[in-house]
């Protein structure tokens, strides 16, 4: 079994809402000016001066949902997800790191690592903000944080095979009926969003298996490199297909060896 | 019956009518509470017994069912017309009495009402302190009759509307009404209807929300069955203000009269030309179906709503942009509460001072309260807002029961706040509340006496909305989570010092982070009492509960003094460790005695009392 690490992508990668209009909000952030494209969520326009505020559901790939509460913080003396929060209007006042702030983070973080103690984000974080997991929630530890980002990535591929069931505590990820999901093609796709790791899987050069299930591996046939599920190229409709590497190197040769190309 | 234009609607009411030939008629409460009670079986009774006086042939005395008349405690209830009385505990036998000497000869029978004196509903002491707006119709009408609403001023406001006033003069009108919503959150109903109007969108929709969540609460109920073409009448007139050609009722799962009851409105509304296309002629068309509920409590939740009339899991949103700009499947949404909705009809005929001048300052208009726990008489009042909640509690209630003293007054549902007795001049309004530490909700008043622990009822509330938690966002789906284990632990006799402290700080930290408004209220009940028992925390902490609610954690003893010797203490007793003679002061032998309260709860003279454990 491998277990899969907190895959951080690249910031070029975000999914910016269709701003509304082309006019710029401005305020301040901590204090410093900002100006924005009307309807930024305020998380972007955070980073977009290089203030940095912890986050945990929110993936720039996905849709957020601002249901980890982490990225809270305080908008004309309000909480606000930032994940979330669009800026609409100009004169804003933020503070990312005020003692409400603080607060409202120290607590999201010591419930959340009741569930995941030993996810070294959550504990760098807990670190900062002084939180510790109280052991009368009892034995939650699952190693689930139930941030749905698995299940929105598989929602975002158009499978969904997999979804979030249940109220309050027993809220869990799953398949249908708790069984293996039928749904699911093995694109790993869930694994490769979840920010613990708590989505195993194993993988082989001709097999993989995630979710109970067990998928036979499409191998390249030029250099003999797994390229993924049959289901999963299946859903792409493609039958066949060369492995990344061998498809870079197939349209290099295309384009040099193509007519019209003078280099 | 079909209505062409709003003058056809005038001239139709205006016009002699058979229901106008009727001499007596005996009204059967058909609300929630009286048909738990028997009441179906109560009018079939009635209709036989008058088959069998021989007074089917004769349409002049009648007996019909009607909406909820609202002492729910003491029904059965029968109200006769003209006269006004109410008939209390009425059951099936008493059928033929009622025919042969109430209907036929208009005699009062007097061991059914709770006065002989004043034997009128008016004067009762559970309403005459009442003002009825949104209940007027109950014991006046058929529910599912539109020619009895017709006669009862309804659609009055349509006809006007439709005839001479213009979509931004009915918005108007509520806005300056000062009409504040009545499912919880008391927002100005005003700026959500101008907001709305003015939003851009060629397609709106105007919702009702009759979720109606809050266990024991059924005022929303009452209203749909009672009254249902008021919810009808408001929402069209919403829609015509803000421009909306379809609306939805959303209705409580466990609810199935009332969407029956709304349906059958509907489709008769259709017919005659009150609803659907073309309305009166106007031009105007407005569609209407009813949605049932997802079957949780948040899905009372706005967004959660919307989520699930959309066919999706009920589940709240994120949500920064407003529902009135971006709601139902993105467009404009006018969501109110059900009884929000009936107030609107009133507002547009009657005209917006006319609402501003009953209430009080920013709270215009009546709220329909249900008032419930240790009083003696409960139900249904509706009250002008900013009466003190003593009035509702010990005029409408009538106090304390016997022996007991109040401790405690609940209000808003679940997440709503516990307040003191003294707190109970307070007014029961949208800002008085929540300046101290309640809310209004949507109407739910529990009373709760000496034998109530405030820190098992703050456990009591906190576990049943953990159970109702969707479950999405952290702070809530854990958090109340660790705050129920800690109450559990100090009702168990487990707690340790402190443990008050570290509630305290949960419960803020909650409200501050929770991602919507189940979560952001759910630690109401643990602040108020925090807020206002703090002696009771103290205790617990120290093991000991003063009102002997919580097992083990105290002593019984009888105070001599005060005992009667009535023995009901000895009778109550599972282990039967009390003892006394006749008339005699009373003894609990504590070897034996399991501490379970029964003893407390039996004495009607307060003699038993909970002490701390040696
Ligand atoms: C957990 C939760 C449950 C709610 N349940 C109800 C309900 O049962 N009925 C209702 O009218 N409003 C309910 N609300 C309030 C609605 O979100 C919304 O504010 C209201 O329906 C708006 O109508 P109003 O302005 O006329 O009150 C609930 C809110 C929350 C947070
Ligand atoms: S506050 Fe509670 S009910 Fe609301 S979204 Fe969060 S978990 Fe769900
Ligand atoms: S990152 Fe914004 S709420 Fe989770």
């Amino acid at each position: 079994m491998t277990k899969q690490q907190f895959i951080h992508v690249d910031a070029d990668a975000t999914v910016k809402p269709m701003p509304q209009t082309s006019d710029l909000v401005s305020g301040t952030i901590d204090g410093r000016e900002v100006a924005v494209p009307w309807g930024t969520t305020l998380l972007e326009a955070a980073a977009s001066i290089g203030t940095v505020i912890p986050t945990l559901c929110h993936h720039p790939a996905l849709p957020p949902d601002g249901n980890c509460r982490l990225c809270l913080v305080e908008v004309d003396s309000r909480l606000a997800a930032s994940c979330l929060f669009p800026l609409r209007r100009s004169g804003f006042s933020v503070s990312t790191e005020s003692p409400k702030v603080f607060e409202a983070r120290a607590f999201v973080l010591k419930l959340l690592l009741s569930r995941a103690p030993n996810d070294e984000y959550l504990k760098e974080l807990a670190v900062k903000y002084e939180a510790a997991p109280d052991p009368r929630l009892g034995d939650l530890a699952d190693g689930c944080v139930r941030c749905g980002r698995c299940v929105r990535a598989c929602q975002a591929t158009g499978t969904e095979a997999i979804s979030l069931v249940g109220r309050s505590q027993e809220r869990q990820v799953t398949g249908p009926f708790f069984e293996p999901p039928a749904q699911c093609v093995g694109c790993l796709a869930c694994a490769k969003v979840c920010p613990t790791g708590y989505i195993v899987f194993s993988e082989e050069r001709t097999s993989r298996s995630i979710w109970g299930r067990d998928f036979e591996m499409v191998l390249c046939p030029i250099c003999g490199e797994p390229v993924g599920s049959l289901q999963e190229l299946a859903r792409a409709g493609a039958a066949e297909e060369l492995c990344p590497a061998c498809r870079r190197r197939a349209m290099a040769s295309a384009l040099v060896s193509g007519p019209g190309l003078s280099l | 019956m079909f209505f062409a234009n709003p003058q056809s609607l005038t001239d139709f009411v205006k016009s002699p009518k058979n229901d106008a030939k009727i001499a007596r008629r005996l009204w059967v409460c058909g609300g929630p509470g009286c048909l738990a009670a028997g009441s179906a079986a109560l009018l079939t009774a009635l209709e036989n017994a008058a088959k069998a006086a021989g007074l089917s042939e004769k349409p002049e005395l009648r007996t019909d069912m009607t909406g909820c008349l609202g002492l729910c405690e003491r029904g059965p209830l029968v109200g006769v017309e003209p006269e006004g009385h109410l008939y209390e505990k009425v059951v099936p036998a008493d059928a033929e009495e009622l025919i042969e000497r109430t209907l036929k000869k208009g005699e009062l029978i007097e061991r059914l009402v709770n006065d002989p004196k004043n034997p009128g509903r008016q004067e009762h002491p559970f309403y005459k302190p009442q003002t009825s707006l949104i209940m007027r119709r109950m014991g006046r009408i058929r529910p599912d009759s539109l020619e009895d609403y017709l006669s009862a001023d309804g659609y009055k406001a349509l006809a006007l509307a439709l005839g001479e006033l213009s979509p931004e003069e009915v918005s108007r009108r509520v806005e300056a009404s000062g009409l504040r919503g009545r499912g919880g959150g008391g927002f100005p109903a005003g700026l959500k209807w101008s907001s709305c109007r003015l939003a851009p969108g060629e397609i709106k929709y105007v919702i009702a929300n009759g979720d109606e969540g809050d266990p024991g609460a059924f005022m929303n109920r009452s209203l749909m069955e009672g009254d249902p073409f008021a919810v009808v009448e408001g929402l069209t007139l919403g829609a015509y203000a803000v421009g909306a050609r379809s609306g939805f009722i959303y209705v409580r799962h466990e609810y199935p009269l009332s969407v029956e009851r709304l349906e059958r409105a509907i489709a008769q509304a259709e017919k005659c030309g009150l609803l659907g296309r073309n309305i009166l002629g106007s031009g105007f068309d407005f569609h209407l179906e009813t949605v049932e509920g997802g079957g949780a409590f948040v899905c009372g939740e706005s967004t959660a709503l919307m989520a699930s009339i959309e066919g999706r899991e009920g589940q709240p949103r994120v949500k920064y942009v407003r529902s009135v700009e971006r709601g139902l499947w993105d467009c404009p949404t006018l969501l109110q509460n059900v009884e929000s909705w009936a107030n609107v009809p009133l507002i547009v005929e009657k005209g917006p001072d006319w609402f501003a001048s009953l209430g009080a300052k920013n709270n215009s208009g009546t709220k329909v309260f249900s008032l419930v726990g240790q009083v003696r008489r409960s139900g249904l009042a509706e009250m002008p807002l900013g009466s003190p909640i003593r009035v509702l509690v010990q005029d409408v209630g009538g106090g304390a029961r016997p022996g007991r003293t109040i401790k405690a007054v609940q209000t808003g549902g679940p997440s709503g706040g516990c307040l003191p007795l003294s707190e109970l001049d307070l007014p029961l309004d949208f800002d008085h509340l929540p300046a101290a530490g309640a809310i209004m909700g949507s109407g739910g008043l529990i009373v709760m006496d000496d034998l109530s622990c405030m820190v098992d009822v703050a456990r009591y509330f906190t576990n049943f909305l953990k159970g109702e938690s969707c479950g999405k966002c952290a702070p809530c789906r854990e958090g109340l989570g660790l705050i129920l284990r800690i109450l559990e632990g100090l009702c168990r006799g487990q707690g340790h010092p402190g443990d008050g402290q570290e509630l305290q700080s949960l419960g803020r930290s909650l409200s501050l982070t929770a991602l919507c408004g189940l979560g952001q209220s759910a630690a109401n009940p643990l602040l108020s009492t925090l807020r206002y028992f703090a002696e009771e925390y103290q205790e617990h902490e120290e093991g000991f509960c003063r009102s002997g609610r919580c097992q083990g954690l105290f002593h019984p003893a009888i105070d001599p003094d005060v005992c009667t010797g009535c023995g009901a203490c000895a009778k109550a007793c599972p282990s039967s460790v009390i003892s006394g003679g006749k008339k005699e002061p009373h003894v609990v032998d504590l070897d034996g005695c399991i501490s379970c309260g029964a003893c407390l709860a039996a004495c009607r003279f307060g003699a038993a009392k909970a002490v701390r454990k040696k």
